[in-house]
């Protein structure tokens, strides 16, 4: 039995010998990398790449024990996460590929158009549990978060709480697609995500950093003229790829692959 | 007397309802995926890849990788489960040894999926070292429905008279012979009911291969067992809870829905076919 | 030679024999030399540490205290028994707001030594640092002491924060009760339908029906689990929110109607087996004695079955607890202790698939999900046990 399993695995060893690039990561940028992976191929014929979601610190866990070549990210690599790296002997490689400027987005009907940080904070930390408190009307807040291991998750609670826990029994969806889904149900809801799924079933935010002189609108060109507060960078890391890694790398940040960007709803490096 | 004809009648007619209103949920499930799913379906959606950001397009590589795993998993699972069977009804005698072993396989069954997941993760991908892989997920999903496969082999192989075996031995055979000659070929047809429902199983098990191969999007077919696959379940899940615009991919999430409700039911009539057939040969 | 390939055959099914019981004994094994780990754990995330200033009289803090003060909850020190300052939360990152990367040094040489000189210079400061830069001497700075996480936190802890810095927190109690709140309203729901199908299947219905019948339950039993999900989240979430007039439509409910109709098909094909294996001659007896047909069912062979009906409501409460994926997709999946049936909670099993691919392996976040493994394995452990043992009083009395 043990030589049957043995000759099987170093049979299909050899098999595999030119095995698939995986990319491995945030589901934000999940849709992204689908897309220019479909992109790709129409002109390298022969692509081998996989991607496969789970979330940003899925990814990049992933890069550390090398069941991934690529982690997509939608944060920054955290310090010990390079730590971690580092002590694997493990030098990291960082791409930034686009932007996404988060929004925060409610139910159409919502009367609600604006809010500061402060208040998002205070609606997300569970301090503020009806509209009424922020100008809407008398009617419990429900917010939609996402799993723990986003990075979306992460950048909004450095960014918007400035590092507070999330209020606990947040609802937390496994995907942003079901967030946008849930919020365009539900009267109360409110709940965060890139910028690419926002749809007209769900209302966007104006969102301001400055205790409320300004609200932003979060667009494609607030994004790039950074007045939108909550834009962030998403990120491809690597330690090691192959050719076809590398150019696929390549391509997308050729103009094909930033045309690609923003047919999909993010927004391009330049 | 009549009070009590009356209250019968009542009685009855609130079972015959109960026993119909779980024929109108089946269908009310049936109906709803069939309704939407069959709008989308085409050869086109079976044989070609997704597109436009999984709005459009098909789903042949999750069928595909589906059919690996449903490979896999048999080529692990079939072995070892038919002759772990033919050890406790053929060879093992009534002992501390046989019990442990049937209380394993009983527990072994109640372990819930994700459990299974949890555990390929650690053995099959980290510590084995086989990565997100179909050799990971075929082996998680074996030991899922090696119970199964152990139960309706055992259950084939003690359908088989006792004096087959005897009339066998008699003419001069060893046991192993009689096994092979015997036996087996006898009970072959309940065997196969186990396989076709073990499939029914591995196709639409999601929890299992989370941790251990499902991956989101392959521009290709997968090239090795150390590669990564789609498949059907995780794809349905996938449809209905992301992508950047739900709306868009729920016919597809339909479609997908539409393909493994027909996969499960032709194995179910499969098997009971066989069944049947064994059933009248007897 | 050919007694020598017999003994290898027959070594072989023995060995295939032993493999089931050995699969489940490495199962227990890993689950639970992983999920063990935990209680070695600093209930501090690894790799870091805590410092104050050595003015503080506080030597340690509990993670729920930890939490409050790092959100800003707690502000004073005299609320965890200190002076009466108010709290100066330094996040390690802060540093690089402060120094730029050569004041640092290369490879951050000078990194320690900056952080100790900041938890010097304020006495109100708790500082949250990397372990491997952590301050070098000593002088006018206290490391909080390191507390094990303890079995009261993981099994009677209310919060379950699990990448809460700096201190997560693991207490399974608003999981246990979501999986348990879920899992028992489906079979209340499932209870009557199940068993009364079972009566009709079992003694009513015509052959003709029957045939009919049988393999839709049959069918039932086999739709996967993520189409009940899908289901469940495009049709009946929806339902459940206008119907019940409720302000979301992922609930503890929906997720039971949704186990109600995964778990029928178990309850009823075992309580008919019960059903059927009543012996005739009770019935004949019965009968003979001028009771009708439902005054038979009802006083002689639902009391004889019982035990049998149980075992049959027992296993569908076992598969309703640790049915994943479905779960997940419709019950909104917050992790709070329910105070109704419509409310979002969190099962164990749903915790383990969304979490467990983020927690990088040998964390206390994934021993943490390991041991929500072996809680998982454990209660359906159990429910299995008690079936049998319930199912096996029937062959006792006979």
């Amino acid at each position: 039995m043990k030589k049957l399993v043995l000759t099987t695995l170093t049979f299909a060893l050899l098999v595999s010998s030119i095995y698939a690039q995986k990319i491995k990561g945030s589901d934000t940028v999940l849709p992204l990398t689908q897309a220019e992976i479909e992109a790709y191929k129409k002109e390298h014929k022969s692509a081998t790449l996989s991607v496969t979601g789970g979330g940003s610190g899925v990814g990049i866990s992933a890069l550390l024990n090398g069941t991934t070549d690529i982690a997509q990210s939608s944060r920054k690599i955290k310090f010990d996460e390079k730590q971690k790296l580092a002590e694997a002997g493990k030098q990291i490689k960082e791409v930034v590929i686009a932007y996404d400027a988060l929004s925060i987005i409610v139910h159409p009907d919502n009367k609600v158009s604006n809010l500061t940080r402060e208040q998002l904070e205070g609606i997300f930390t569970g301090k503020i549990t009806n509209w009424k408190e922020v100008g809407g009307e008398d009617m419990k807040i429900i917010p939609y978060s996402r799993e723990t291991s986003s990075g979306t998750y992460e950048f909004f609670k450095e960014s918007v709480l400035k590092n507070k826990n999330y209020m606990t029994g947040i609802l937390s969806m496994p995907a942003t697609g079901g967030i946008v889904q849930s919020v365009s149900q539900t009267k109360g809801a409110i709940g965060y995500v890139g910028f690419a799924y926002v749809n007209n079933k769900v209302k966007a935010l104006h969102i301001s950093y400055d205790k409320g002189k300004t609200y932003i609108e979060p667009s494609v060109e607030n994004a790039k003229n950074k007045s939108y507060p909550v834009v962030r960078p998403l990120y491809y890391y690597y330690t090691n790829i192959n050719a076809e890694g590398k150019s696929f790398i390549d391509f997308i940040l050729s103009p094909k692959g930033q045309k690609v960007i923003s047919d999909v709803g993010f927004i391009t490096l330049k | 007397m009549q009070s009590k004809k009356i209250k019968e009648q009542i009685a009855f007619t609130i079972f015959r309802l109960l026993g119909f209103s779980v024929l109108g949920i089946l269908f009310w499930i049936l109906g709803f995926i069939t309704y939407n799913g069959i709008r989308v379906i085409s050869w086109k959606f079976i044989f070609s890849y997704p597109t436009e950001g999984m709005t459009a397009g098909g789903i042949f590589p999750a069928i595909i990788g589906t059919l690996y795993l449903i490979i896999g998993s048999i080529l692990f699972a079939f072995p070892l489960g038919i002759m772990s069977a033919i050890y406790t009804v053929e060879y093992a005698k009534d002992n501390w040894l046989t019990k442990f072993i049937r209380i394993m396989t009983n527990n072994l069954a109640s372990i819930p999926s994700i459990v299974f997941g949890l555990f390929g993760m650690t053995l099959f991908v980290n510590i084995l070292g086989f990565g997100d892989s179909i050799l990971a997920g075929s082996l998680t999903l074996g030991l899922l429905i090696l119970p199964v496969v152990i139960r309706t082999t055992e259950e084939a192989l003690k359908a088989v008279p006792k004096s087959y075996r005897l009339g066998s031995i008699a003419l001069g055979a060893n046991k192993i012979q009689t096994i092979k000659r015997v036996v087996l070929p006898a009970a072959f047809p309940n065997i196969i009911t186990g396989l076709i429902l073990s499939i029914g199983r591995v196709s639409g098990e999601t929890a299992p291969i989370l941790f251990t191969v499902a991956a989101y999007f392959l521009p290709k077919l997968p090239q090795g067992i150390f590669d990564q696959v789609m498949a059907l379940p995780y794809h349905l899940y996938v449809l209905a809870t992301s992508g950047t615009d739900i709306e868009a991919s729920r016919p597809m999430a339909y479609g997908t829905a539409l393909v493994l409700i027909v996969i499960v039911l032709i194995m179910n009539t499969l098997a009971g076919i066989v069944k049947k057939r064994f059933e009248k040969n007897k | 030679m050919k007694k020598f390939t017999d003994k290898l055959v027959e070594g072989l099914f023995k060995m295939s024999g032993a493999v089931t019981s050995i699969m489940v004994l490495l199962i227990i094994v890993f689950l639970f030399k992983e999920g063990i780990g935990l209680f070695n754990a600093s209930t501090v995330e690894k790799g870091y540490t805590l410092f104050v200033n050595s003015n503080n009289p506080i030597e340690k803090l509990s993670p729920e205290s930890l939490k409050k003060v790092f959100d800003g909850e707690v502000e004073n020190w005299k609320a965890l028994g200190g002076k009466d300052e108010s709290i100066r939360v330094f996040r390690f990152d802060e540093i690089f707001s402060l120094y730029s990367d050569e004041e640092l040094g290369t490879d951050y040489a000078l990194l320690p030594q900056k952080l100790g000189e900041i938890i010097q210079s304020d006495a109100t400061i708790i500082a949250y640092v990397p372990q491997k830069y952590k301050p070098k001497s000593t002088d006018g700075i206290k490391e909080l002491e390191h507390i094990k996480i303890s079995l009261n936190d993981f099994f009677l802890g209310r919060e379950w924060l699990p990448t809460a810095t700096p201190a997560p927190l693991f207490g399974i109690v608003p999981l246990v009760l979501g999986t348990l709140l879920v899992s028992l309203i489906a079979i209340l729901i499932a209870i009557p339908l199940g068993v009364g199908v079972a009566i009709y299947l079992a003694k009513i219905a015509s052959e003709n029906v029957r045939k009919f019948l049988k393999p839709a339950i049959e069918l039932l039993a086999g739709i996967p689990s993520v189409v009940y999900g899908f289901f469940g989240l495009v049709v009946l979430a929806p339902i459940v929110q206008k119907a019940g007039a409720l302000s979301m439509g992922e609930t503890a409910f929906t997720g039971s109607l949704i186990l109600a109709i995964m778990a029928l098909p178990t309850i009823i094909s075992i309580a008919e087996d019960a059903m059927r294996n009543t012996p005739k001659a009770m019935q004949d007896a019965s009968l003979a004695l001028g009771a009708t047909k439902w005054q038979t069912i009802h006083k002689v062979i639902i009391p004889y079955a019982s035990s049998g009906i149980a075992a049959a409501v027992v296993l569908g409460v076992g598969r309703a607890i640790g049915e994943t994926m479905a779960v997940l997709m419709v019950t909104g999946n917050a992790a709070v202790i329910p105070h109704s049936m419509f409310e979002s909670v969190r099962t164990i099993p749903a915790t383990i698939a969304a979490e467990l691919g983020e927690a990088p392996a040998g964390g206390t976040h994934y021993q943490s999900l390991f041991l929500l493994g072996c809680v998982l394995f454990v209660i359906t452990l159990i429910i299995s046990i008690i079936a049998e043992v319930i199912s096996s009083r029937k062959i006792f009395k006979e």
